[in-house]
Order: structure tokens, then sequence, then C-alpha cells
């Protein structure tokens, strides 16, 4: 299980590679949303490699508020005026 | 039930085989629509196949059934996230393949899109 473990943190090392990276801000908000899940995967992981079983309440929650906050942050986004980027294309 | 704990480890494997593919697209496609399109629904498949694959292991338990109340949330919440992300970014002006049309054009895009519908 720690193999599984290692490669959730490496996958979760590649989004973030990818918000950084992303181009537009769209890039970024799926990235974070992406990240919320994969942090989810790894309290699921943990949860289950330990037997602890109170640590997927933290799961439940933080789930539905990484959720939560990305859609309001998208319906935020989408009323703003998101011209073209004055610097680069 | 042995046989569940080996199914159990073969759908986790699966799951990291989808991760694994999710990481790929999203570093592949170069636009935002087609790496939504692929990784949201990679991503949710591998987190589902990996919540049942554990909840084999556990058999039938607590643990199991917070998996599985996780396992609702996930297959409801992930994809609607993930519809909502793309419908705000296209109210928000921006079309395939990077063109990001200005709020001034946007505003009478808007207008006929209401025309229509009436």
């Amino acid at each position: 299980m720690e193999l599984v473990l290692w490669a959730m943190i490496i996958f979760l090392a590649c989004y973030i590679v990818r918000v950084v990276k992303g181009p537009t801000i769209w890039d970024r908000l799926l990235g974070m949303n992406l990240i919320s899940a994969k942090i989810i995967m790894i309290i699921i992981i943990f949860a289950s490699m330990n037997n602890t079983g109170y640590l997927l309440d933290f799961a439940i929650i933080y789930s539905l508020f990484g959720f939560i906050g990305t859609i309001f942050i998208a319906l935020f986004l989408s009323k703003q005026k998101l011209g073209r980027r004055r610097g680069k294309k | 039930m042995f046989v569940l704990q080996i199914i159990g480890n073969i759908l986790i494997g699966v799951s990291v085989a989808f991760m694994a593919l999710g990481v790929f697209g999203i570093f592949k496609f170069d636009d935002f629509y087609k790496r939504v399109l692929i990784v949201s629904k990679i991503d949710t498949v591998g987190m589902l196949t990996l919540i049942i694959g554990l909840m084999l292991r556990h058999g039938f338990s607590f643990f199991s059934g917070k998996l599985l109340l996780i396992w609702i949330i996930m297959i409801v919440l992930s994809p609607l996230v993930a519809h909502i992300v793309l419908k705000a970014s296209f109210q928000a002006g921006y079309r395939l393949d990077g063109e990001i049309i200005e709020p001034k054009e946007l505003e009478d895009l808007n207008e006929n899109e209401e025309n229509i519908e009436e």
C-alpha cells in the first residue's frame, strides 16, 4: 500500500506543476479541484493502511468543502470581466 | 474471504493506472477544454475504483460504510464541479484553442443567446 501512497504523492506533484504552469486561470482552477480530490485519496489510503476509521470523516468533510470552494470560485470568475491578459498572450 | 483481498488489490492497481493516465492526459493536451474533458472523467473513475478496491479489502464494517458514503459524494460531486468549471469558463469568454473573447463582444453574444431562448 505504501507504493500506492507514493504514486498518489507523485501524481499530486504533477498536478501542482500543472497548476503553476497552466496558461489560463481555468487550468489553475481545474488543477486545484484535482489536487483536492487527490488529497482525499491520500487521506483514504492512509486511513486504510492504519485501519483508523475516524480519518475518513476528515475526507468526507474535506471533499465537501473542496468542491464547494471550487464551485464558488468558478461562479465568481465567470462574472468577472476577464479580457485577454494585458501582458503576453 | 482471501479472494476479496486479491480482487481489492487488483482494483487498486487499476485505479493507480487510471491516475497515471490522468496525469499523462493533463500534460499531453495543450488546450483547457480538451484537458478538462479527459482528466475530470479519469480522475473520477480512478477514485471510484480505488474506493471500491479498499471496500473489498476491508469487508463488511464501518470503515467500508464510510467509504461508501465518500463513493456516493464523489460520484455526484466530481462531474458536477467539472461541469460548473467548464460552464464558467465558457461564460467568461474562453473559447477553444486559447482564443479569448473580450468582455465587450461578450455582452452582445450573451444578448443574442437570450433572444434565441424567447
